[in-house]
């Protein structure tokens, strides 16, 4: 279909400068049509009839959109032929030709709309390149891409189901996990063996942590269903006995770590006081987790220039700076699998201190790793309006 | 929806685009009037000059989302006792409106309406269902010439003057996913039952020869709405507002 011949001169020809001008229309390397301002065909090549299948001399008189598939009709009536009359020109408009024999040839068209220096009004004209093989390819693209597209939507269903099991399954564990706290508590009271107090001790220290890790799984799933991190923001009550309950707790199933904490908190604070005992509750988790076992955890808390910080820092082996990009990611681990948990703890922190207008850092070297917190002391308010 | 305000005179005269193109489908044919009415193009959210943000799958899933827009764009010009001139499927986008609102328009001008592409028992829209599929795949393949770049477009204008300097490059420049919705809302409509008795008088224009809309469908809208008025063009194509603007002109005038 995309053959094309070519044919000798008509006897009579008109030549100039050599160049036979008839001959270059009849048998173009495209097709060639002429229409009156209706789209009706005035002339048309010789290619352009052998690739339809038509004799030229049928050709003239017909609708240009007679020539058409049924959606190129429809394309042509309401977009192309007001575009065309509008803008003087298109190009590389998609087409279906439609041969004699009922076979499709996309191709590609481009047209103007010329005076054409004629009184009968604005002339038509269009160069038509059959593009099997890229329409084709254009085709596949774009079932590629249709295919694409519902794969992720499946995906996305299928990850927030997923979510949501996780939300159910997180929630539904923390009703055990209550009665054994109690369990625990009422077995404290009794009068214990020093093993038995041991025992119970570690058992508390397992069950904060089983907590902890509770709480972020459900804060992540709740943030990707949609719901974020939720404050509930409160000035009244002072944020240094939050901070205190948290290092006590870290600190009791921590036994052999030294921490040190410095508290420096003359102003009130607007923010999530439950929240910011959690994320530093899951900074010095981290701390105790990755830090030289051998050297102290610091926490310094204060209150200067209009500015809440909180600084966590352990010493050991520095975070490289690859790792160090990407520590707040959801579920990043670095090498130490094992040790490490879900990946979620600083993760959540870094929401928590976003939900707060604030921000947090890591920093590392030799020295030390640390991790700042830093939040407006007038809460998110002064941001958010 | 990027509405341009002109003419003066007591009634407006409001011109509402059909699939595929934009408000200066009206370039031909609006100004004519502006002398004696005041004049209201527009665009549809979605096309043209309009806030793409705008646009919402949910609310312009149905035709009734656009007669909406129609409605609150009349109301909040103020219009009353106007007249609606709608072209290809705002003609049924006006049916609704003025049925909804039937303060707003006293008068209603179809050009090119069908109210079913489809073919249905008796019924010859003119499209098989299996057709219409077709085309809503095939405008995927004309991605690119809905939102193209027209930079030729000064240099075509050379020679035909008519059409102006300022004539925007963006000329019938639609988003092509929401051209590819606005189709599927188009031409799988049947608002055969949206038509029928109605307060306003009705002009229906048809063209002596369109593939989009036949004479056919311009017979059964004008059996449909009793009292209704039906003027053959002697135009060729979809869209008479541009082919053959001077008898468009000519036959909304002698109407209103």
């Amino acid at each position: 279909m995309s053959e094309w011949r070519h044919h000798a001169p008509e006897a009579g020809a008109q030549i100039t400068n050599g160049l036979d001008f008839e001959d270059l229309f009849e048998n173009a390397p495209c097709g060639y049509l002429v229409a009156d301002g209706d789209g009706r065909l005035l002339r048309t090549n010789r290619t352009f009839a052998e690739w339809i299948g038509l004799d030229p001399r049928d050709l003239p008189g017909m609708r240009m959109t007679e020539l058409l598939t049924v959606p190129g009709k429809i394309f042509y009536e309401t977009h192309f032929a007001p575009t065309l009359r509008m803008r003087g020109r298109l190009s590389e408009i998609a087409l279906d030709f439609v041969t004699a024999d009922q076979r499709k040839i996309p191709a590609l068209v481009n047209a103007v709309e010329s005076s054409g220096g004629t009184e009968a009004g604005p002339q038509l004209r269009f160069t038509v390149f059959p593009a099997v093989k890229r329409r084709g390819y254009e085709q596949d693209l774009i079932d590629a891409r249709a295919k694409a597209e519902a794969t992720i939507v499946t995906e996305r269903a299928d990850g927030e189901l997923r979510e949501q099991f996780i939300a159910v399954l997180g929630h539904d564990l923390r009703n055990p996990l209550a009665s054994i706290t109690s369990g625990i508590q009422m077995l404290a009271k009794e009068s214990l063996s020093e093993r038995g107090q041991k025992i119970t001790a570690l058992m508390n220290g397992s069950v904060v942590r089983a907590a902890g890790l509770i709480d972020n799984v459900l804060d992540f799933a709740r943030g990707r269903l949609g719901g974020g991190i939720t404050l509930s923001l409160s000035s009244r009550e002072p944020l240094e006995p939050v901070l205190r309950q948290v290092v006590a707790e870290l600190r009791s199933v921590s036994p052999g770590r030294e921490i040190a904490a410095r508290y420096e908190l003359p102003d009130p604070v607007t923010c999530d006081h439950v929240r910011i005992g959690q994320l530093l509750s899951n900074l010095l988790g981290n701390a105790l987790t990755h830090g030289a076992k051998d050297q102290p955890v610091r926490i310094d808390a204060t209150t200067a220039h209009g500015e809440l910080i909180i600084a966590v820092s352990n010493g050991g082996a520095p975070i490289p700076a690859a790792a160090l990009e990407k520590l707040f990611q959801p579920f990043f681990r670095g090498h130490d699998r094992v040790r490490q948990g879900l990946g979620l703890g600083l993760h959540i922190a870094s929401e928590i201190a976003r939900a707060h207008g604030g921000t947090l850092i890591a920093r590392s070297d030799e020295v030390a790793t640390t991790f700042v917190f830093t939040m407006p002391l007038c809460g998110v308010g002064a941001d958010q309006k | 929806m990027n509405a341009r305000v002109a003419g003066s005179g007591a009634r407006t005269m409001m011109f509402a685009h059909g699939y595929g193109c934009d408000q200066n489908m009206w370039r031909f044919v609006a100004p004519a009037f502006a002398p004696d009415f005041r004049t209201v193009v527009f665009d549809y959210v979605g096309a043209g000059g309009s806030d793409l943000s705008a646009y919402d799958p949910v609310r312009y899933g149905s035709l009734d989302g656009y007669a909406d827009d129609v409605i609150a764009l009349a109301r909040a010009l103020g219009v009353k006792d106007g007249v609606f001139v709608g072209h290809s499927v705002s003609a049924m986008i006006g049916l609704i409106a003025a049925r909804r609102a039937p303060e707003l328009f006293s008068t209603l001008v179809l050009i090119g309406p069908s109210p079913c592409y489809i073919n249905d028992a008796d019924y010859v829209g003119g499209f098989s269902q299996a057709q219409i599929d077709e085309l809503l795949e095939f405008l995927d393949s004309n991605h690119m010439a809905w939102s193209q770049a027209m930079a030729p477009v000064i240099m075509g204008n050379a020679d035909r003057p008519e059409l102006g300097e300022e004539l925007a490059a963006s000329f019938c420049q639609v988003d092509p996913e929401i051209a590819r919705r606005f189709a599927r809302v188009t031409f799988l409509t049947d608002s055969r039952a949206d038509i029928g008795s109605i307060d306003a008088r009705v002009l229906i224009l048809q063209c002596r020869e369109d593939v989009i809309a036949p004479p056919s469908v311009g017979e059964y809208v004008q059996g449909a709405i009793p009292g209704s008025e039906l003027v053959l063009l002697d135009a060729i194509g979809h869209c008479p507002n541009l082919s053959a603007p001077g008898a468009t002109i000519a036959a909304i005038r002698a109407f209103v």
